[in-house]
């Protein structure tokens, strides 16, 4: 397999993009990235797309993402894998280029939340995810499944309420200084604590805001990388896992068995080791996933994520800093868009230019889960000077 | 007036066994006030039925038919039979009848029934169902003493349910219960149905059992007390100025009241939404493993499946063979969650569980009934108990949720 390199990243805000289409959002989340690039891209340097959405907002994705750019020649393929979409979007395009197939791609992620009601968010976004006979007249939206996992792992791991507040904390602390983020202020343990509650144990400031937004990275070969820049950010690994759909089938709650699959694939493709991790976007649709992804990620043993957060491991300046971001949390989380958000946030962090720069970073890991929790999705790059 | 006697009806009644009564199952939802429950928001007449009816044949009680009396029926086109059915455990192949009446109608029902049948009366406001089990023999003895059919609409409601209440209560009971039963020449009673109790106290010799409906279900629950207290006697169902009499005459019966004590329904939001659409291949794909309550076993294999499935070997072979086998209807809470944003098109807040059913390695997604929202935790015990779970697209969507043990139960 040959190297693959990412040359440039960009995106747009996440934002409730009322005045924006994804006809707009799209072009301007390539141009963001295209800006990123250090010797320039020319557009017709495109050999092909990997486009990762959710929905299908106006219409067949590929297409209207050719449309968008452009660049009716251009060969699209539309990736939705829940959640994960992001990050299988960089896994496939790695594949093609990785293989000889193609040289330079593009990998792009959009979703449009806001095109509908808000009153119709939950039925028209959460209705494709759930079996039609068995589950989704049950009222099992995202805020629920996942408290599901997250009340059964508070109950056997001992971390509280308290550990989830320290997430919200932390997340909007770093989105703060975030000029794409969402959500860009901080808030105290007082205020994520006495939130009114979604669903128990996850008070308002324990979910993400609805958003809209995309987000582009350009990948290439290595042979050719060089025409783009002298600093790339290396792909190590990509991973993908999968778990049971029906939570009927998911014999242990306290663990995502999908991230820990993705994660050892990723890993054994760097071959690298958690250990090794500078810094981490991880995907914390709630709170109490960041907490529990830490254990299944590899960052910490079962049960003690938490100390994590204790000790301020997981916060800028501390040794293994998480969602620099901001995270799902305070960036928001238009689906397709939300894994190339995160790979674009550690391309600046690898190149030493972040809006809250991690000291010294050079490995940095990306990871998504979505399905609810059937599928994840795990990124591995390794910044210039290797 | 155009009253038939208890004398030609007697004559009827000779020709075929007199019907005895081996065991009832009495139901009442937790909703409400002691003197009037409710409904919970889960729930209508074909689960109210299928309560009462699975107590009263608990002990697997042989059926061959079953008769379901009521005027609040959920569905008027289609039916509620298989519903029913299922929810009973019992054979497709039954004969079903949804009888329409109030009172008189069930007492009809069950004086006239073959032995093995099941029948149940069934009311929605207030609410409660009450189901009797006809054997073969012994048991409490039920002959009919007089049946009479008057007209007197002093309250209508029409085939889309519309109400029209013509409100003289006064006019209604001289010109209905007094009227009738003075045309019927029967004995003083010692229950009446039908009627507020007031109203019964004054026509009947002692204190007549207090009783928590007023429809199908009320002669019923008449009946059971009847049976527990061995009290001999004629026992009258009333609606508006129709009346049905039946004499009983006291044997061992079995009987099973899940009557749990009445407390508020808790309040809560439901903001007005789309319609929850249904596919109605995937309900018909579902419909018998949902509403009966069954997983699937692949020929040789001892794990259950749920939902069924077919399977795949290690070789890549087809399995399609699957029997359905009846799941355990009691498990432990391994996990729960109470939503309390305001979900559009549900009553929140709402809790859902995770249950680990007892001995086979199945969980069950389900949302909690008859609790609070809130009140159930981990480790909480509890049961699986029928309830319409949603309505999607006018389709009343069947399934089973979680019944958390109290100390009364």
């Amino acid at each position: 397999m040959r190297r693959v390199a990412v040359v440039g990243a960009g995106m747009t805000p996440f934002a409730e993009h009322f005045a924006l289409g994804i006809k707009d959002l799209l072009p301007m989340a390539f141009a963001d990235c295209a800006a990123s690039v250090d010797k320039g891209f020319p557009i017709a340097d495109l050999e092909a797309a990997w486009f990762g959405a959710m929905g299908t907002t106006d219409g067949f994705p590929a297409g209207v993402l050719a449309d968008a750019l452009g660049l009716p020649e251009l060969p699209v393929t539309h990736i939705e894998n829940s959640c994960a979409t992001g990050n299988d979007a960089v896994r496939n395009a790695l594949y093609a280029i990785a293989s000889g197939a193609v040289d330079v791609a593009l990998v792009i992620g959009a979703d449009k939340l806001r095109e509908t009601a808000q009153r119709d968010l939950l039925g028209e976004w959460e209705s494709f995810n759930r079996d039609k006979a068995w589950d989704v007249q049950l009222g099992m939206f995202a805020p629920a499944g996942f408290a599901l996992h997250v009340n059964r792992y508070l109950h056997e791991s001992g971390a509280g309420r308290e550990h989830l507040a320290m997430v919200a904390v932390k997340n909007h602390r770093h989105g703060a200084r975030n000029p794409k983020a969402r959500l860009r202020f901080e808030i105290t343990m007082e205020q994520a604590l006495s939130a009114p509650v979604v669903a128990d144990p996850f008070g308002v400031y324990d979910c993400v805001p609805q958003s809209d937004g995309a987000a582009a990275l350009i990948l290439a070969a290595e042979e050719v990388a060089g025409r783009y820049t002298d600093r790339p950010v290396w792909v190590r690994g990509v991973g993908l896992g999968l778990d049971s759909v029906m939570y009927q089938h998911k014999r242990d709650m306290t663990t995502f068995p999908a991230t820990v699959r993705a994660a050892r694939r990723a890993f054994d493709m760097a071959g690298l080791r958690p250990a090794d991790i500078d810094v981490a976007e991880v995907h914390d649709y709630f709170t109490g996933i960041e907490l529990m992804s830490y254990e299944d990620l590899g960052f910490a043993d079962r049960f003690e994520g938490r100390k994590l957060l204790e000790t301020g491991a997981t916060s800028v300046g501390g040794a293994l800093p998480v969602n620099p971001s901001g995270g799902l949390k305070s960036k928001g989380h238009p689906p397709g868009a939300t894994g190339v958000a995160q790979c674009v946030e550690l391309f600046e962090q690898l190149r030493g230019h972040a809006a809250d720069q991690v000291d010294g970073a050079r490995i940095g890991l990306a990871h998504n889960l979505g399905g609810p929790t059937a599928v994840a999705a795990v990124t591995i790059l390794e910044g210039p000077g290797r | 007036m155009a009253a038939r006697t208890g004398n030609e009806v007697g004559n009827e009644d000779r020709r075929q066994a007199v019907p005895c009564v081996i065991s009832i199952g009495t139901y009442l939802p937790c909703w409400g006030s002691t003197r009037r429950r409710v409904l919970g928001d889960d729930e209508d007449a074909v689960t109210l039925a299928v309560q009462a009816g699975r107590s009263a044949v608990e002990a697997g009680e042989p059926v061959e038919r079953v008769v379901l009396v009521s005027r609040d029926l959920p569905l008027m086109d289609s039916s509620n039979a298989a519903v029913l059915l299922a929810g009973l455990g019992l054979d497709p192949e039954l004969e079903v009848i949804e009888r329409l009446g109030g009172a008189p109608a069930a007492l009809d029902a069950l004086s006239s029934a073959r032995p093995r049948t099941l029948v149940i009366g069934v009311d929605t406001d207030p609410a409660g169902a009450a189901a009797a089990y006809v054997g073969d023999r012994g048991g409490t003895q039920i002959r009919t003493a007089a049946r009479v059919t008057r007209s007197l609409p002093a309250r209508t409601r029409n085939a889309v349910g519309a109400v029209h209440d013509y409100g003289d209560p006064r006019l209604l009971r001289e010109r209905g219960l007094v009227a009738s039963l003075s045309a019927a020449w029967v004995d003083t009673p010692v229950a009446v149905a039908g009627v507020d109790e007031k109203q019964a106290a004054g026509l009947c010799r002692g204190e007549p059992p207090r009783l928590p409906t007023l429809g199908a279900s009320a002669g019923l629950f008449a009946l059971t007390s009847m049976a527990e207290w061995g009290a001999p006697g004629l026992l009258v169902g009333v609606e508006q100025a129709n009346l049905s009499g039946i004499s009983v005459t006291p044997g061992p019966v079995a009987v099973r009241r899940v009557e749990p004590s009445a407390r508020p329904l808790p309040e809560g939001e439901c903001l007005p939404a789309a319609d929850l659409p249904i596919s109605l291949a995937a309900y018909d794909r579902a419909f018998e493993a949902k509403v009966r309550w069954e997983a699937g076993r692949h020929a040789g294999s001892d794990e259950l499946d749920f939902p069924p499935r077919y399977r795949l070997a290690a070789d890549g072979t087809l399995s399609t063979g699957y029997t359905l086998v009846p799941l355990p209807r009691t498990g432990t809470v391994h996990t729960t969650t109470t939503v309390r944003i305001p979900v559009p098109g549900l009553k929140t807040p709402y809790s859902l569980v995770l249950v680990e059913l007892d001995e086979v390695g199945v969980r069950a997604l389900a949302r909690v009934t008859g609790a609070d929202p809130g009140a159930v935790g981990i480790g909480d015990r509890g049961r699986m108990v029928l309830r319409r779970v949603a309505v999607r697209a006018g389709v009343p969507d069947y399934g089973y949720a979680f019944e958390p043990e109290t100390e009364a139960s």
